[in-house]
């Protein structure tokens, strides 16, 4: 993968996700981890290799197949990318709302995903007014929000307080258990010493399996 | 439009910082668009006012002669004329009328009394029918001094002058029409650019591009008709301002040569259309421009 005529960012990457699996996604600063993510959320085309999701060759999904994979997928994004002039609510329900779902269905759902990252009282806020670990909590609540099957991760505890990070963090283990592939992208050390979870580490471009230590706790 | 309980969903947030602006440049154009119709309507109008009231008459000059009296002369061109096929009426125009149309270039006095002025006959053409100017001209060659005027040569020229005003009109329409769809779809590529985060992740979370697309069609469907509107409404009071003004100027008595700004109910119908269309150019185009630049994301 490169972008523009620049030099590549990622080559000698392969990997599979099984359903149901947990991996963390490490390396330094620039290793290619945001564009790793934004291959598999099919925000950028790959420029070689292959790519499948779901069993499908993502280069030859069709214009009406690909927002409907795309529902398959969580994201959360590293700048959060929250809709400002909609409410807290409005941002987390967006992706039901986009799935035309109706409302009665999921609003309860939406309300105690938010009690449970602890927006319960700040459902009517706007983006703007809220701190840094807020916004971030508002971009996991959406991504989460439609039960998707692969969950992608950009450093989701980098601006939440420990407490809060553990909190988010059992979230995404509880939506792994219940069968949700996840992939979080960290350079938290904690998380890496106490998820039970296969690590991938990207580095020059190059992608390496650590698979889990027999140590590691897990939540 | 999604709604979230009472609230509804707007992708685009309605105070855009180019909301105001674009309100003001369509208000603008749809005001210059309607005043321009206006104006072509109301010439069209009286140019076919005029060719009707020309083609349906003709004028018989009886020039002063030394050959005939002026009675025999009116007399021996009266009778060609009321027998001639297709003519409805012939009538002599009175010295009294002949005085009031000189009226305006020699003033007021006794200037029959004192000028050779010819006599008129007003002849007036039996509806839907033609007649043979050629062969009446010829007829009427026998009376001395008399000379036929069918307003052809003035009707051509009306014709060609109503034909140029209404082309540099419908030009001007057209473009008005191109700078407006030209400001849409600058303005769309402007909003998604303002928003393509908001455009970027919506299409992330897996929106269709429809579904993003009439997003902003609503946004722009609107702006078109409030824009519309408003334009529509100056229009007609700069209109009627000006029927009112065209009115006291021209004075009473004066109609049959000067032009009913608005006269008639079809004038407003089409006015009416002007905001409409803006409206659904304003959406198309809209749609259009946001449907190609999503279609280059990937």
């Amino acid at each position: 993968m490169r972008y523009g005529m620049g030099p590549e960012v990622l080559r000698d990457v392969s990997f599979s996700l099984e359903a149901g699996s947990l991996q963390l996604l490490t390396g330094p600063s620039g290793a290619g981890k945001t564009t790793l993510l934004r291959l598999l959320y099919l925000a950028e085309h790959q420029t070689r290799g292959l790519i499948s999701l779901f069993g499908k060759d993502i280069s030859t999904l069709s214009k009406a197949e690909t927002p409907m994979l795309r529902r398959k997928i969580g994201v959360v994004f590293q700048d959060f990318r929250l809709i400002e002039h909609l409410t807290v609510y409005e941002n987390v329900a967006l992706p039901r709302k986009i799935a035309q779902e109706d409302e009665r269905l999921y609003r309860a759902e939406v309300e105690e995903l938010l009690e449970w990252v602890g927006l319960g009282q700040r459902q009517n806020a706007k983006p703007a007014t809220l701190s840094g670990g807020e916004k971030q909590r508002v971009a996991i609540a959406r991504a989460v929000v439609a039960k998707p099957d692969l969950l992608l991760a950009d450093e989701p505890t980098g601006n939440v307080d420990p407490e809060i990070g553990e909190r988010i963090l059992r979230l995404f283990l509880e939506l792994n258990r219940l069968g949700t592939c996840v992939m979080i992208a960290t350079h938290d050390q904690n998380i890496l010493d106490r998820v039970n979870a296969r690590v991938f580490r990207l580095g020059e471009g190059r992608l390496t399996m650590l698979p889990p230590k027999p140590q590691h706790l897990a939540f | 439009m999604l709604t979230f309980g009472y609230r509804k969903l707007q992708l685009m947030p309605s105070e855009s910082a180019s909301g105001a602006t674009l309100h003001i440049i369509i208000a603008v154009m749809n005001f210059l668009a309607c005043l321009t119709l206006g104006a072509v309507l109301t010439l069209s109008d009286i140019a076919s006012g005029w060719s009707r009231g020309l083609s349906a008459s003709m004028t018989v000059q009886l020039a002063v002669t030394d050959q005939i009296s002026a009675e025999d002369q009116t007399d021996a061109a009266m009778r060609v004329l009321q027998s001639w096929p297709g003519i409805l009426r012939a009538r002599a125009l009175s010295r009294e009328e002949a005085a009031s149309l000189l009226e305006p270039w020699l003033g007021q006095g006794n200037v029959l009394q004192d000028l050779p002025v010819p006599q008129l006959i007003e002849v007036q053409i039996k509806s839907g029918e033609k007649v043979d100017t050629q062969a009446l001209r010829a007829a009427l060659g026998a009376v001395p001094g008399a000379t036929l005027d069918d307003h052809k040569h003035w009707n051509e020229e009306l014709s060609g002058f109503a034909r140029s005003a209404l082309g540099v009109g419908w030009a001007v329409l057209g473009l008005i029409t191109l700078a407006t769809l030209a400001v849409i779809v600058f303005a769309t590529q402007a909003g998604l650019n303002v928003h393509r985060d908001i455009v970027e992740v919506v299409h992330m979370i897996g929106a269709k591009d429809v579904f993003i697309a009439r997003e902003y069609e609503r946004h722009f469907l609107w702006l078109g008709l409030r824009g519309g509107l408003i334009g529509l409404m100056l229009s007609l009071v700069t209109l009627m301002g000006a029927a009112w003004i065209w009115d006291r100027a021209a004075g009473p008595g004066s109609s049959a040569f000067t032009p009913h700004i608005m006269a008639s109910p079809w004038h407003l119908l089409w006015l009416i259309l002007v905001p409409l269309a803006s409206a659904a150019i304003a959406t198309l185009t809209a749609r259009m421009t946001v449907l190609r630049v999503i279609g280059r994301m990937p």
